[in-house]
């Protein structure tokens, strides 16, 4: 940190709240508010001798409130940088601290809040976790007996510099205990709370295991886990040395801690899954290993950078396996515990990564994006016209559309990621997608529904999922029957529900809509707007006398070749169990309703051309 | 050694499509509900995180014919705690009907109807927490009648059932009312003077405990051992199971006071039998009171197994009530 406040090229602005961030990679604004401190800090030189004037005292939360803290204070010794900050709200302004301050005349108390706006090219969200409060687990007893403390809480007690200088201590009667407990995986792998595995605890409290048996050999040390996960470089001899200093290991969860109301000692129920047998193990203080869990704030954050949070919370990066660094939004990147919970190795190497990361972009005169975006036509945009609607920008997951009345939608292109979700809403037609206009998907739908349409299932697949899927159900050597015939776009977003009208209209017998699980979607909420668009669909069709069961809406990921495979399979069955006649009908029937739904399609320039090149065709036919 | 053909993967698929077996295979052994298993702590032989282990791996023949799969009452005491939210005690009910499909029968013991006293009122029918009793046209004495019958592979013994019987028609090995008198009155306990007559030198009190709301094995061993002259601890399945008259009887021969420990209201291990225990000990305050006698002297205690020395504590604290009234009694005696 200290390197980091000295370097040139590094401001470090603490006391401050990102509060708004507008741009795009490479030209990110970003308004950033200083909360007042009340003491200027330029004058102010860290000598802390308004400390012991003040005579306000509260607790310190950096000492998990087992310290005091001045109302004038820093947060920690090491902090950076170091300059005094008044708790304006445990403040009584009895100006004790301006008097001692002298004529260095620090203390302000007429600061206010400030807010600069400044320019960046990328941003990297370094905002770590939070630690789970395991007062919600009734039969561990937390917060009722105080010898059950956190990981957190040890933390502090085992620290040279924390409040008991090191010298560890019950908190019941402040006798040093000797027996102690680690009960791993509190909160964590727990469906009841987070299913996932919060990764450093294990070591961690092996490692203070090893440090408080290293000082006091006499301690007799129990570390109750499920499985001890030490797959890093040097962690399973780290552990063979905990097992070889006489820590105790027992591989069971406990279910129960119960106290002796006299001594303040605690008994652990565990059942010892090796033996069988459950054992009442009495200890002086259990300790447990909390979860990492997101931090309160960031849903917040989420918005105000537009970025998307996985099922456990933390903030979702563009690809697990292949961009694990990466936001979902060009020039945002992720270090450490804010993207999901790690230790520290495993977050220095992410800070460093990402910060190689961020220097491509601020290197860059200009920056490539993918080919495949979305364009406005401005004079279909009823927006231009005055008319109040933005659907476009309420489906587009990346904010990229910018709507103003009386002006047409402005796509900015460095934001789109190309999903085509806002060309599948716009309902007059106004957005197009480069490589997957309408008229392209339409002019491949015409070839598939040229001969026997009603004896072939049309599918509509998006590029990341369902179009993987079914090449893997082809690897894999899956047997499907071979009346499918698919149209690849690049995400279920793009899929507009005109193109499932129109290849009914073109007589398909089946269609299909497929796309990514919704926790996979490539572009973060694309299959949302989906999901929510088809659920409408079937009603529709209804109304317009075509049979619902021959649409079908699927989930498919890459890895389901023999989803897909089933899908089409069930499918194709159902189909041949239609009369293809009966069929024919409905399809004719419902013809005129659809083209009279479409009839705007004509005025696109491109699409009147597949159309009119139809009719020739039809014509050609009759003369024929 | 387990042999590879023992592993009977039909037999997991089995319980995968049994009601309540569908988690069956998400355990992870973490023996988080052996450790909290209440039945454990008295039948030491069940250990439910075993028998899902061995369900999993498909031992068909082990885990059908095993006694312990009929222990679980379904307290759900481990399913709050379950890490991987598995309802347990369904799991085991999935393997009870695999196993009475199987030809299997629980193995007891259960409560008895006595045909020939039962009056087929159906107070026992609703009073069972398990559904465990259904009316049925049975045979009595050459005359078909319409009365209790016990589904043993359903019946946990509670015992609610065989206090709830107006006819006095139910009945369960080793807890009748026959049999808990005994235990009441066992060494001639019940025919000693007591001290709010002025003969004792300090209360002395009759406890009835559910054997729930105690802590371990050890604890109850204790109790066993506090057992003297001034108190007689009576192990009871339920507080639901507790008998107006016995506490009236003991009045009556002069005990000073009678404690009747259940568990926490919502936490009984049979469902309404916190409900039922305090219920009774409300109504006989009230009878006291109207015959004169302090309605102090009987109370009902809620305690739990997260609670360490909870029943000295109670009885401290109800000898400490009697100990209060002394004065004002004995002049009542007297005068
Ligand atoms: C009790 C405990 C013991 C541990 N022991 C070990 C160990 O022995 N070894 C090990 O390798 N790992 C250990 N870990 C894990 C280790 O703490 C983390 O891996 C590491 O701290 C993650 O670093 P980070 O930079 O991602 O987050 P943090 O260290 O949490 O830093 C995030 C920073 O961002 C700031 N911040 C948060 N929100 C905002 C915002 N909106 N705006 C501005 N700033 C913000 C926070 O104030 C904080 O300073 C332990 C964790 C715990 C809880
Ligand atoms: S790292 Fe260890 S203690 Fe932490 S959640 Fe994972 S298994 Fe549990
Ligand atoms: S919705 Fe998708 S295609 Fe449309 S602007 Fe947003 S990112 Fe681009
Ligand atoms: S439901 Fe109750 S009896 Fe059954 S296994 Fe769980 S704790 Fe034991
Ligand atoms: S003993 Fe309990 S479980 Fe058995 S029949 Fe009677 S009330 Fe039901």
């Amino acid at each position: 940190m200290v390197d980091a406040a000295r370097h040139p090229k590094i401001t470090i602005k603490a006391y401050s709240e990102v509060e708004r961030v507008d741009g795009y990679i490479g030209n990110f604004r970003a308004f950033i508010t200083q909360k007042p401190r009340y003491v200027i800090e330029e004058r102010c030189t860290g000598c802390g001798e308004c400390v012991p004037v003040c005579p306000i005292e509260v607790p310190n939360p950096f000492e998990m409130n087992i310290a005091p803290r001045k109302a004038i204070d820093v947060p920690h010794g090491q902090a950076v940088p170091l300059i005094y900050a008044i708790d304006i709200e445990n403040c009584i302004k009895c100006y004790q601290c301006v008097t001692a301050c002298g004529e260095r005349d620090a203390i302000d108390f007429l600061q206010e809040p400030r807010t600069e706006e400044v320019e960046v090219g990328a941003i990297i969200v370094a905002t770590g976790a939070d630690h789970f409060n395991p007062s919600v687990i009734p039969e561990y007893g937390y917060g009722r007996y105080p010898n059950v403390i956190t990981a957190m809480e040890l933390e502090r007690l085992a620290n040279s510099a924390g409040p008991t200088v090191g010298r560890l201590i019950r908190p019941s009667d402040g006798q040093p205990p000797h027996r102690l407990a680690f009960i791993q995986c509190v909160g964590s792998r727990d469906k009841r709370f987070n299913e996932y595995c919060s990764g450093y605890c294990c070591m961690a409290s092996i490692k203070n295991a090893i440090l408080l048996k290293q000082e006091h050999p006499e301690m007799e040390i129990t570390i109750f886990y499920m499985d001890i996960r030490s797959p890093s470089k040097g962690y399973e001899e780290f552990y063979n040395r905990a097992r070889q200093m006489g820590i105790r290991f027992i591989r069971g969860r406990p279910a129960q801690i119960t106290e002796d109301p006299e001594t303040g000692n605690l008994f652990i129920e565990v059942e010892d899954q090796d033996l069988g047998q459950v054992l009442e193990v009495e200890v002086d203080m259990a300790v447990l290993a909390t979860a990492l869990i997101p931090q309160p704030d960031t849903q917040q954050l989420a918005t105000t950078l537009t970025l998307a949070r996985s099922p456990s919370g933390f903030f979702m990066e563009y690809h697990p396996k292949l961009r694990p660094i990466d936001a979902p939004n060009d020039g945002i990147f992720f270090a450490g515990t804010a993207q999901g919970p790690k230790d520290i190795p495993a977050s220095v190497a992410q800070g460093s990564a990402a910060a190689a990361r961020a220097a491509r972009v601020l290197n860059a005169e200009t920056w490539e994006i993918e080919p495949v975006i979305a364009r406005v036509e401005p004079s279909l945009c009823i927006s231009a016209q005055g008319k109040k609607c933005g659907l476009c920008a309420a489906a587009c997951p990346y904010n990229a559309i910018i709507v103003e009345v009386g002006r047409a939608a402005q796509i900015i292109p460095a934001k789109c990621h190309g999903c085509g979700g806002c060309v599948a809403e716009c309902p007059q037609n106004a957005i197009t997608q480069d490589h997957f206009t309408d008229a392209q998907i339409v002019a491949q739908m015409r070839e598939y529904l040229r001969e026997k349409p009603e004896e072939k299932i049309l599918v509509l697949m998006c590029h990341w999922c369902s179009y993987g899927g079914a090449d893997n159900a082809g690897v894999s050597h899956f047997q499907y029957p071979p009346d499918s015939r698919g149209i690849r776009v690049m995400c279920s977003a793009r899929m507009d529900q005109d193109l499932v009208l129109e290849a009914f209209r073109r007589g398909a017998g089946m269609v299909l809509v497929s796309g990514c699980h919704p926790q996979d979607c490539h572009y973060i909420s694309g299959q949302q707007v989906a999901a929510r668009r088809f659920e409408r669909l079937f009603r529709t069709l209804e109304r317009l006398g075509i049979n619902p069961e021959r649409f079908r809406v699927e989930w498919i990921s890459a890895a389901e070749g023999e989803k897909y495979a089933r899908v089409i399979t069930e499918m194709s069955q159902k189909l041949a169990s239609f009369d293809k006649a009966a069929l024919r009908r409905e399809n004719e029937a419902a013809r005129k309703a659809i083209m009279q739904r479409l009839l705007r399609w004509r005025s696109l320039p491109d699409m009147a051309a597949v159309l009119a090149e139809e009719e020739e065709e039809e014509k050609e036919a009759v003369l024929e | 050694m387990i042999r590879p053909e023992q592993m009977d993967r039909r037999f997991v698929e089995e319980i995968l499509a049994e009601p309540g077996g569908e988690h069956l295979l998400t355990c992870w052994s973490c023996g988080t509900c052996a450790a909290t298993c209440l039945v454990r702590r008295f039948n030491p032989a069940f250990n439910p995180r075993l028998i899902l282990h061995k369900a999993g791996l498909g031992l068909r023949e082990a885990v059908l014919s095993s006694a312990e799969i009929w222990a679980c009452s379904a307290c759900d005491a481990c399913y709050p705690r379950c890490p991987q939210g598995i309802h347990i005690s369904d799991v085991m009910r999935a393997i009870r009907n695999l196993a009475i499909r199987a030809g299997y029968e629980a193995p007891g013991p259960a409560a008895q109807v006595d045909a020939a006293t039962c009056s087929g009122c159906a107070v026992c029918t609703r009073a069972c927490p398990y559904a465990a009793i259904e009316r049925k046209p049975q045979m009595v004495n050459g005359q078909e009648r319409t009365i209790a019958w016990v589904d043993r592979n359903l019946c946990q013994a509670c015992g609610i059932c065989v206090a709830a019987c107006p006819s006095g028609a139910m009945s369960l090995e080793a807890m009748n009312d026959a049999e808990l008198l005994t235990r009441v009155a066992a060494g001639g306990w019940l025919e000693q003077p007591g001290f709010l007559q002025g003969a004792s030198d300090a209360p002395r009190l009759l406890a009835f405990v559910c054997q729930w709301s105690i802590r371990a094995e050890e604890e109850w061993e204790r109790l066993q051992g506090l057992n003297d002259e001034h108190l007689r601890v009576v192990i009871l399945p339920c507080s639901g199971r507790v008998e107006p008259a016995h506490v009236l009887l003991a009045l009556s021969k002069g005990v000073d006071g009678v404690l009747v420990m259940g568990c926490h209201e919502g936490e009984c291990h049979y469902q309404r039998g916190t409900y039922l225990g305090r219920g009774k000990v409300a109504l006989l305050n009230e009878m006291m009171a109207a015959v004169g006698l302090a309605p102090q002297r009987v109370r009902f205690a809620e305690s739990s197994a997260l609670e360490r020395r909870a029943f000295e504590r109670q009885v401290a604290a109800l000898r400490e009530a009697i100990a209060a009234l002394r004065p004002a009694e004995i002049s009542e005696v007297r005068g």
